[in-house]
């Protein structure tokens, strides 16, 4: 043993230390990432990379509701599901729904609270901290209020539901405005329109597809976007295979096939606009063929005179045989239903054409039973319908911003900047509003015109509560409750609301201290009302009940007798369209349609969406132009060719996809790129349709009319490669998706678990 | 012997041939250094770049997940077959004209071998693992697929690699030894090193001409069945164009067409720049040329078959590869490929046209463009459009792949520079076979003494 | 019974029909083509469970999208009268499967369960069982993927990220069949009860098209869909056995 000296020995340790830290440090960083997760082939027995806690709220992608499963692991969120125990979603969930984790996660979120610091729009922010923020807004609106100008504030927010749409009534009651607009490009005015004149309420019935055996959708993509996707689907897919007896049949009249028309087992063409002409010439075989049989028949047979199986073909481009055969096969199959909506509701004509769809389940006797359309009781919490803003008010709000009556606008997760077409002018006339507060939690167009930004959380971070619209029958509602801790220096949105209040001294009508205790308070309510599914004595019992289930129901069900008042037959009518634009000059009907993976562009900044082939054409992360493959050969386009679409308000460049299913006088963009800001996953991808959309208007409802614009179509001469999946769209005889005949039909017993409507 | 090298004494051979060896100009430094700077630019590079980045430096995707590294590799299997192949057949048939050809056509084929099985470590995602597909003992108790016709083709390919070594390094040793005797220095000690102290006794000549013509013998069968082989990691799949019977014979077929061109080029260039014209005549590229013209010929029928047994088969997909294959987006390659390996050939009809250098040069090039071209499509034309037509797609090489199949030219040129200056590139001693025996002096010890 | 008996005897029952008797389960999915509406849900869903990478916009329009599952779509006739029919696209689990033949490494193999597995620290990256595979359905990373933080928090902590070189593809979320397995352990059962694992794509079908089970069980949904007359599978007439069955489309006009 040699001798070491004591300092010797010291620094070889030393060194040795160093070393060894070194080595595994050195030896940790070249390591691939991948091994430092669990490479095991199989895991040994007792090996558990962590336990699962699963926690119930509500989907906010899109406005169905679906009640969510959402599975978390060391409180990061990891996978969203649908709630099972929950009547809209039933365990199930769209890909936007299954796409939520990256609203939560993704990598353009605010981190806290903003303030412009150059010109508006020049993306110079500089961070501020809540207290700043808040103060400045509420200075503002405490002045205001003083002056009595408390009408200068507008709280112009998405359609939210629940007691966050309370929080904001009273919010803006107490500022004295009037002005709470909830604006939504996908909001179907003419739908509440048409249900109000023809049944009364301003309430969306149940359409039960469930139980169906024949539906007549005129422009409804309810397969994809319209009102409740995974509802319809669940009910699609139980009506065509889930009952032992019967398979229901699904016909689908639009200029363009969309998701639903694909589905259907016929889809039908009718020229834009006319779906109403041809729904009344459908009542009206149903009444000459005496399918129809009640009191107030003479009335009807008097009020569809004009519609005439053979006058609506030469206007609606149907062959008479066609829609002698579908009313036949409407009045014959029942329960049969009918559903209107989606382009055939935005047209200038939308709401006679929902009301004479309304008028088809009327003559055979659809409503208030299963299988038909089913009216929904009232819901058990605060809906959003009466403040929804038409076209007609957005614009009247852009007129008064320009004449400076506008003093503070506060905006909360819509994004009209990019969901108005720009001949309404919005963009310019925020410029004449002092200060704009955003509540988003992205740098979306219009929050980056804001001066101060108050992000508030994604709804994965959030207390909120929602009862859907339409409900399912009997009423519903679910507690959204936070599934992770915020990931940033954000609030959610009651809380900032209520954090302005509480500056603002509106103790006694906004008594809460934070947005759970809103919701807690709320739900107390319903609690004290009784019924329900959930009964306990204590109401902390029932809310961790409600909690835990993510859901209560109510299993009640509205008396479905219906009379119909005279005037309302005698107001039925559909006049043709009006479309913006000579047709010589501009000779395509422009139909742009919500785009099922991107939905009005509120998905785009979520890669897995972008990336998503859109399922009928297979394209990703762009836009497109579809047409009618006889309409490109005579203009010489092939997939791929840039072309300009130019209406008299405005000019977009997108590249032409054939699509074998438009009319040849109609083409095709899907809405949801174009964005100019909004993350680097949506920034500068394709372009916006809705911006050249003509202002023209429904009158009645003043929504926006926007499948009536007329467009033409010039040739840039120029290529651009659509990225897409799909090689050839052909199968060749090679039969890989085999089809069986009708009289095939076979009971493929596994149906949905969850009963919707009592029976 | 009806050769040309009649006027030439055993001396000359020696001479020259060592000549070859021992002195280099400026011009071999030149070429060598280009070689190398190439294949380090071109190759080398770009294929550290890949392994990198991932396989997605090159151009393949999806469903063209294999591409121009596999359709190389099958290229240079092939380009390697003529060599030890053709001697091996030529020696067996007491050909003397091969003999003065025949150690650069080995070298060849060595060569080729080795620069695809580097493709095989490029074409493959996770190269560093590559060790996995061969069956040796490890503490994981696995062991590799058995089943798989890739790994047959490691074994094939294996095989062949150490035969055809064993076989060149065998015919080399009396050559070793004639240059080790008339060199000094370090070339003396490595020489007496691989010459494995050869002295030229009758049991060494018995001994050296029994195992050559055994390992022919063996040689033989091994070629084929390495093609064979290699033509299984397609035909053994069931892509439409892909899955046939004929691939085998066509691929063999293939590999000796591409070979034989390839040693029609080698040979005008040893000719030309290594000053073997004595040795290297017109003889040789006579008979290269009617070996040219029989194979071009079989290898027409072959593809005649191929489109009738795909046309016969009545299966969409196999019509679809067919209609690809002939007027797609790769058709212009097809029509390039019939040009050059089925109706140029048909030149070598002509005698005249089989003994000019140059025109058999252009032609050899010329057929293994041809050739390269016919292996591209068969990978790229197939699985472009299989079953399914949704997943139908197109693939286009990109500029890393492209730049590693010309520095793996050059990599070939580099091995082969370096090896014409270690190896007597043309067989002394049994080009000494054909001629006459030393005349002014009596015989004493004919071939390979020390003199 | 002699070695050699034993093996030959051992090799003429290998995946024969009745093969996977010994076992406990045999996990097939069938697909409802007549309910399937291409909505994509799965496709969403397979992403978020398996760690699918997001590949960027240059990638995909080179053909290198990464999607286990994925939906094809063929028209057919043309204007006015024309449709469009769907059909998902996934792994098929092949019984005979040919990507397992030919990797020289026998990264890619058959278990007890029925499964075609893939191992991705065995995988050398040869690609030739994408090249086997009729279906099309495996995918290769060409590279190594990113992702934008905090987006890696998403990342399913049961599910490998896989690196660059490495094959991939539909494994019918072999992690939740395990985790069922355990759980039916620590229940004291000897079985996963019918319906209690579902794989991603399944679990959120809102048509709900796709069914998941043990085909060993004569009672499982998935049997009982399996016996229906509309079953069929794609490419049949290649003899690759799948275990995902497709029940016919109806085409019923008007």
């Amino acid at each position: 043993m040699p001798n070491i000296e004591r300092r010797d020995f010291l620094k070889l340790v030393g060194a040795g230390s160093v070393g060894v830290g070194a080595g595994f440090y050195l030896r940790e960083s070249i390591k691939h990432p991948m091994e430092h997760l669990i490479p095991h082939v199989v895991a040994p027995e007792d090996f558990s990379t962590g336990i699962d806690t699963w926690y119930n709220t509500v989907c906010s992608m899109c406005a169905a509701g679906c009640g969510i499963s959402v599975r978390t692991r060391e409180g990061r969120v990891k996978k969203i599901e649908g709630n099972p125990s929950h009547p809209v979603s039933q365990g199930r969930l769209c890909a936007l729904g299954q796409a939520g984790p990256q609203v939560l996660y993704n990598p353009d979120r605010l981190t806290g609270p903003l303030m412009q610091t150059g010109e508006r729009g020049s993306g110079a922010f500089a961070q501020i901290t809540w207290d700043e923020g808040l103060s400045k807004v509420a200075d503002r609106l405490d002045l205001l209020r003083a002056a009595e100008r408390g009408n200068r504030v507008c709280l112009l927010s998405q359609g939210v539901r629940g007691h966050l749409a309370q929080l904001f009534e009273r919010f803006v009651d107490q500022l004295g405005s009037e002005r709470l607009l909830h604006y939504d490009f996908d909001h179907p005015h003419t739908l509440y329109a048409a249900n109000q004149r023809f049944f009364g309420e301003q309430r969306l019935p149940y359409y039960d597809l469930k139980n169906t055996r024949y539906l007549l959708s005129f422009g409804a993509d309810y397969l994809g976007s319209w009102i409740s996707p995974v509802h319809h689907s669940l009910g699609f897919g139980h009506s065509r295979q889930g009952r032992p007896d019967v398979r229901g049949r699904f016909v689908q009249i639009e200029p363009r096939m969309s998701l639903s028309g694909a589905a259907a087992d016929e889809w039908i063409a009718a020229r834009p606009g006319t779906e109403g002409l041809l729904a009344l010439a459908v009542a009206h075989h149903i009444l000459s063929k005496g399918y129809y049989q009640g009191a107030d028949r003479a009335d009807w047979i008097a009020v569809l005179a004009g519609y005439t199986t053979t006058e609506v073909a030469a206007q609606t481009g149907v062959p008479a045989e066609t829609i002698v055969r579908l009313a036949d096969a409407f009045a014959q199959t029942q329960p049969s239903l009918a559903i209107g909506g989606g382009s055939a509701g935005n047209h200038s004509n939308g709401v006679d054409t929902l009301v004479a769809v309304n008028a088809l389940n009327y003559l055979v006797g659809n409503l208030g039973k299963a299988g038909g359309l089913v009216f929904n009781p009232e819901p058990a919490g605060p809906t959003t319908h009466p403040h929804q803003a038409s076209y007609r008010t957005m614009l009247e709000f852009v007129e008064d911003a320009r004449r400076g009556n506008i003093e503070v606008l506060i905006v909360n997760g819509t994004n009209p900047v990019f969901t108005l077409p720009s001949a309404a002018g919005f963009a310019e006339a925020l410029a004449e509003i002092p200060l704009i507060v955003s509540l988003s939690s992205f740098l979306d167009e219009t929050t980056a015109l804001a001066d101060v930004i108050l992000p508030s959380h994604t709804y994965l971070e959030s207390w909120g509560d929602d009862f859907p619209e339409p409900g399912v029958g009997f009423p519903v509602g679910a507690v959204s409750q936070p599934v992770a801790s915020p990931l940033y220096d954000t609030r959610a949105t009651g809380d900032i609301i209520l954090g302005l209040a509480q500056r603002l001294d509106m103790n006694d009508v906004l008594p809460w201290s934070s947005m759970e205790d809103c919701i807690k308070d709320g739900w107390r309510q319903i609690h004290e009302r009784g019924g329900g599914d959930v009964r306990t004595e204590s109401f902390e019992s029932f809310w961790r009940a409600v909690l835990t289930a993510g859901v209560w129901g109510e299993e009640t069900h509205r008396e479905s007798t219906f009379t119909l008042d005279k005037s309302v037959i005698a107001g039925i009518g559909v006049q043709a369209p009006e479309f913006s634009g000579a047709s010589d000059d501009y000779p395509f009907i422009l139909h742009p349609y919500l785009s099922t993976t991107l939905h009005d562009g509120r998905a785009a900044n979520l890669p897995w969406l972008q990336e998503l082939p859109d399922p009928m054409t297979s394209v990703v992360y762009g836009s497109w132009v579809e047409m009618n493959p006889v309409t490109a050969k005579g203009l010489g386009l092939t997939e791929g060719d840039l072309v300009d679409i130019e209406s008299p308000h405005g000019r977009i460049r997108a590249p032409v996809y054939v699509y074998p299913a438009i009319m040849p006088d109609v083409i095709a963009m899907p809405i949801g790129q174009g964005h100019a800001e909004y993350g680097r996953y949506a920034r500068n991808r394709g372009v916006n349709p809705i911006e050249i959309l003509s202002p023209q208007m429904e009158p009645q409802t003043g929504s926006l009319a926007s499948s009536a614009t007329r467009v033409k179509i010039t040739a840039t001469g120029r290529r651009a490669e659509l990225v897409k999946t799909g090689g050839n769209s052909r199968d060749l005889g090679r039969n890989i998706v085999q089809t069986t005949g009708a009289g095939q039909h076979s009971a493929n017993l596994n149906s949905i678990p969850i009963t919707v409507i009592p029976s | 012997m009806p050769t040309e090298t009649n006027d030439l004494q055993y001396a000359d051979v020696h001479r020259d041939v060592i000549r070859s060896i021992v002195e280099t100009g400026p011009q071999y430094y030149i070429a060598l250094g280009t070689a190398f700077g190439v294949t380090l630019l071109c190759f080398f590079f770009p294929w550290s770049y890949q392994l990198y980045y991932g396989i997605g430096a090159a151009g393949m995707n999806h469903p063209g997940v294999w591409g121009t590294y596999l359709a190389s590799f099958i290229f240079w299997i092939g380009l390697s077959h003529s060599g030890t192949l053709l001697s091996c057949v030529l020696h067996l048939t007491h050909s003397t004209w091969r003999k003065a050809m025949y150690r650069s056509a080995e070298a060849m084929t060595l060569f080729s071998l080795m620069v695809a099985a580097t493709f095989v470590m490029v074409h493959v995602g996770r190269p560093w693992f590559i060790h996995w597909a061969l069956p040796y003992p490890n503490q994981m108790e696995m062991w590799p697929n058995f089943r798989s016709p890739l790994l047959f083709d490691v074994m094939a390919i294996g095989t062949y690699i150490t035969g055809s070594s064993i076989f060149i390094y065998m015919g080399s040793i009396p050559d070793f030894a004639a240059v080790r005797d008339r060199t000094t220095g370090w070339r003396n000690n490595m020489y007496a090193l691989l010459s494995m102290g050869w002295r030229g006794t009758d049991r060494e000549w018995h001994r050296l001409h029994w195992a050559y013509t055994f390992l022919a013998v063996l040689i033989i069968p091994l070629a084929v069945s390495v093609h064979s082989i290699v033509s299984w990691d397609f035909a053994m799949s069931i892509v439409p164009a892909l899955h046939q019977t004929i691939f085998a014979p066509y691929f063999v077929v293939g590999a000796i067409y591409s070979g034989t061109a390839g040693i029609v080029t080698v040979m005008f260039v040893l000719r030309k720049y290594m000053d073997f014209g004595q040795y290297i005549t017109k003889v040789h590229f006579d008979n290269l040329g009617k070996l040219l013209l029989v194979l071009s010929l079989i290898w027409t029928y072959i593809n005649g078959i191929e489109l009738f047994t795909g046309w016969f088969s009545g299966a969409s997909s196999e019509h679809e590869a067919l209609r690809y294959k002939l007027f797609g987006y790769y058709a212009p390659l097809y029509w390039e490929m019939i040009a050059f390996c089925a109706v140029a050939p048909l030149l070598c009809i002509s005698s005249r046209f089989r003994t000019s250098f140059v025109p058999m040069l252009i032609l050899s090039i010329a057929i293994n463009i041809g050739m390269y071209t016919e292996r591209f499509l068969i990978v790229g034309t197939s699985l472009s459009r299989q079953y399914l037509p949704d997943a139908w797609g197109v693939y286009v090489p990109s500029l890393v792949e492209i730049s590693i199949i010309v520095g793996s030219l050059a990599l070939f040129v580099t091995l082969f520079l370096v090896f014409v200056k270690i190896v007597p590139s043309v067989s002394m001693y049994e080009v000494k076979e054909t001629m006459d025996a030393p005349k002014p002096e009596p015989v004493a010890s004919p071939e390979g003494s020390p003199a | 019974m002699s070695l050699l008996d034993r093996f030959t005897d051992g090799w003429r029952k290998y995946r024969k029909p009745g093969y996977y008797e010994e076992f406990d389960y045999h996990w097939a999915m069938t697909i409802d083509l007549d309910k399937c509406t291409g909505c994509e849900a799965c496709v969403t869903a397979c992403q978020a469970e398996n760690n699918l990478p997001i590949v960027g916009e240059k990638a995909f329009a080179e053909g290198r999208e990464m999607k286990w599952i994925r939906i094809e779509r063929y028209w057919e006739g043309e204007y006015p009268d024309v449709k469009l029919r769907f059909i998902p696209m996934l792994c098929q689990q092949c019984d005979s499967a040919p990507c397992e033949t030919v990797c020289p490494v026998s990264a890619t193999y058959h278990n007890q369960d029925g499964l075609n597995t893939q191992i991705y620290n065995r995988c050398i990256g040869t690609r030739s069982c994408a090249v086997y595979c009729p279906y099309e359905v495996r995918y290769f990373n060409w590279n190594d993927h990113q992702w934008d933080a905090p987006l890696e928090q998403q990342l399913n902590p049961d599910v490998t990220v896989r690196e660059k070189g490495v094959m991939e593809k539909c494994t019918f979320c072999i992690q939740r069949i395990r985790q069922a397995k355990d759980h039916a352990k620590d229940d004291g059962r000897r079985r996963v009860r019918d319906g209690e694992v579902q794989p991603a794509c399944v679990q959120t079908c809102p048509a709900n098209a796709l069914v998941f089970g043990d085909r060993k069980d004569p009672n499982s949904q998935v049997s009982r869909s399996m016996n229906d007359p509309r079953a069929y599978r794609v490419l049949e007439e290649l003899n690759t056995d799948p275990s995902v069955v497709y029940l016919k489309k109806v085409d019923a006009k008007g």
